[in-house]
């Protein structure tokens, strides 16, 4: 880990104080209330680093927490700004990620906006660089998802999973799913449906027939469609849902459904609470 | 006076400082008071797809923060417009998500009632300062200049939540372009996604998008594209210049914040517009500004025809 940060950056490493003015700072500080990573905070974050910088052997479990908190970083540069010892925070984030993304471990969050600053900067980065954290998250979720490796299979005639349901009610809106009547809507004024010549081959499950898979509780079908990481949120098939479904927020919520399971899945035995 | 609680969240005071620097001098020549708030945190728009609970409370917190001190929020990102209103309106909705937030935020002595009004930078000048107080500003006009307008999806929908305008047909944003002098074109992609939320996700999805918009764009005659987001904008400049020298294009349809295009008629320094600052250029636009002969001719002819008109409505 060592040899892939500069000196200088070795040095800014020694030279926080931690005073915690960045984390005072810190534009995404208060998603530690409701994720609890300490290494959201950067004053926490960079004590990390340090560990990992000298070769101290770190756990699956910690090299993810690191990786999530840096990954989990809206680019501000406000940590840097205010820093008193002045050390350059964000490249060290910037590096860091880098370095842990390509040690194997999936990182879900590179499926949000969060990666929007990674693609401005991607002439940074070796271009198999670049790709390879992106397609490992996708898999990594729909490996979980057999439906959607085995199409041929026969389902049973009733096979509602009450639990995906239920599950779907972070917000009064996305329980709009069930009044869906299949007229296609939603995947007619999709501007990235559109965008291909066959789109179930590049999606999978197309918007309508996400929200027939959740209506019939087909969790492996929902989640394992590349339409819900692609969808650009832009809210067109919600607006034009003649039925009322809130199909934008209901592909909100199957993604955060999406890595939570993923995530309790594929935890160590240990890491399990 | 008018004031704001001024919310610039993450991306524009890392990377798109020309967008703070000319909305404060438009603000600021229209009489818009602004207040900074430095405790304000990310809006949590990009923590949505993982996390709504956090999304949420992020967003609320600064709710609670403009609240706190009595203010109406005016934000210039449409991303952090679409996430505080989304938050709002959770939050008045629902009960039991409401005490959730609150019982987090109380650990600070904060809380949301309610009480404010989410607004974007483009509603505080068409609603509350108004076309014609805009007009009565002016020093200057464009002239035979064709603009790409660009709404920007989470200003307009979902329409339920914003309220921003009408959602199928807008025309508040048109009609701020057209007070410049310029033509707000019509063009069939008008009202589509910019790409933005793609990239660094699937690039080559986000990158297909983009060009299908700023071709459509193109082929309907604009000179330039206008935003007034710094999402929409980035992707448009920056962005396009990558995939341009990638897909071996060379032809951009460069991209002008709105506040730049406003601006630049109000007379503001061409500094504090920061209009060397975009990644394409835009300098061009400048002539085509009305020249102060031009204005002065104008100025007589319609002195000329003042008393004619007057002579008419006196007539019984």
């Amino acid at each position: 880990m060592g040899k892939h940060l500069t000196m200088i950056q070795l040095m800014e490493l020694d030279a926080c104080m931690h005073c915690r003015t960045c984390s005072s700072q810190c534009s995404v500080a208060v998603a530690f209330e409701g994720i609890p990573n300490i290494n959201i905070l950067p004053s926490e974050k960079i004590a990390s680093i340090r560990a990992l910088a000298s070769g101290k052997e770190l756990t699956p479990e910690e090299l993810r927490n690191i990786q999530e908190g840096v990954y989990l970083c809206t680019n501000c540069y406000r940590c840097t700004v205010v820093c008193p010892a002045g050390i350059d925070l964000q490249k060290l984030w910037f590096d860091v990620r880098e370095i842990l993304l390509q040690q194997g471990f999936p990182e879900y969050l590179v499926l949000s906006p969060l990666s929007f600053y990674r693609g401005l900067m991607k002439e940074e980065i070796a271009q198999k660089n670049y790709e390879e954290p992106l397609t490992q998250a996708r898999e990594a979720i729909a490996a979980q998802c057999d439906l959607m490796r085995k199409k041929d299979k026969v389902l049973p005639l009733t096979p509602t999973n009450k639990k995906l349901q239920s599950g779907l009610n972070l917000s009064v809106q996305a329980k709009t799913f069930s009044v869906c009547f299949g007229c296609q809507t939603c995947t007619t004024v999709c501007p990235v449906v559109g965008n291909y010549e066959n789109p179930q081959e590049a999606l999978g499950l197309l918007p309508h027939q996400i929200m027939h898979a959740a209506g019939l509780g087909l969790r492996d079908l929902a989640f394992g469609s590349n339409m819900l990481w692609d969808c650009l949120t832009c809210y067109q098939c919600q607006e034009q849902c003649p039925q009322g479904v809130h199909v934008t927020d209901v592909l909100y919520e199957l993604k955060n459904l999406a890595v939570k399971q993923v995530r309790e899945k594929t935890l160590q035995p240990s890491e399990r609470k | 006076m008018m004031e704001f609680a001024l919310f610039l969240g993450c991306t524009i005071p890392a990377r798109l400082t020309q967008y703070e620097s000319s909305s404060r001098a438009v603000l600021e020549k229209l009489g818009v008071g602004l207040v900074d708030i430095r405790e304000f945190n990310c809006c949590g728009y990009p923590l949505r797809n993982i996390d709504f609970k956090v999304f949420l409370l992020s967003s609320a917190r600064n709710l609670a923060l403009a609240e706190k001190k009595n203010l109406n929020m005016m934000a210039l990102c449409k991303c952090c417009y679409g996430s505080l209103k989304k938050a709002d309106f959770l939050m008045k909705e629902n009960a039991s998500l409401k005490k959730e937030v609150n019982t987090t935020l109380e650990k600070e002595g904060l809380k949301y009632e309610g009480r404010i009004e989410v607004k974007h930078l483009l509603s505080v000048l068409h609603k509350d300062v108004g076309i014609e107080a805009i007009k009565g500003k002016m020093a200057t006009a464009f002239k035979g200049l064709k603009i790409a307008t660009h709404y920007g999806c989470h200003a307009l929908r979902p329409s339920q939540v914003v309220g921003f305008d009408n959602p199928v047909a807008p025309t508040l944003f048109d009609q701020l372009v057209e007070v410049t002098g310029a033509e707000s074109i019509e063009w069939p992609m008008k009202l589509e996604c910019c790409g933005a939320p793609l990239w660094g996700i699937n690039d080559r999805l986000s990158m297909d998008l983009t060009l299908k918009k700023l071709n459509d764009g193109k082929k309907s005659g604009a000179d330039y594209v206008c935003a007034a987001c710094p999402y929409c904008h980035i992707q448009f400049d920056k962005v396009q210049k990558m995939i341009l020298s990638q897909r071996n294009g060379n032809h951009p349809l460069p991209s002008i914040l709105y506040t730049q295009l406003l601006g630049l008629t109000l007379g503001i320094d061409r500094k504090a517009l920061g209009i060397e600052m975009n990644e394409i250029p835009i300098s061009g636009i400048e002539e085509l500004l009305k020249k102060e002969e031009e204005l002065a001719q104008e100025k007589a002819l319609a002195e000329q025809k003042e008393p004619k008109k007057e002579k008419e409505s006196t007539k019984p």
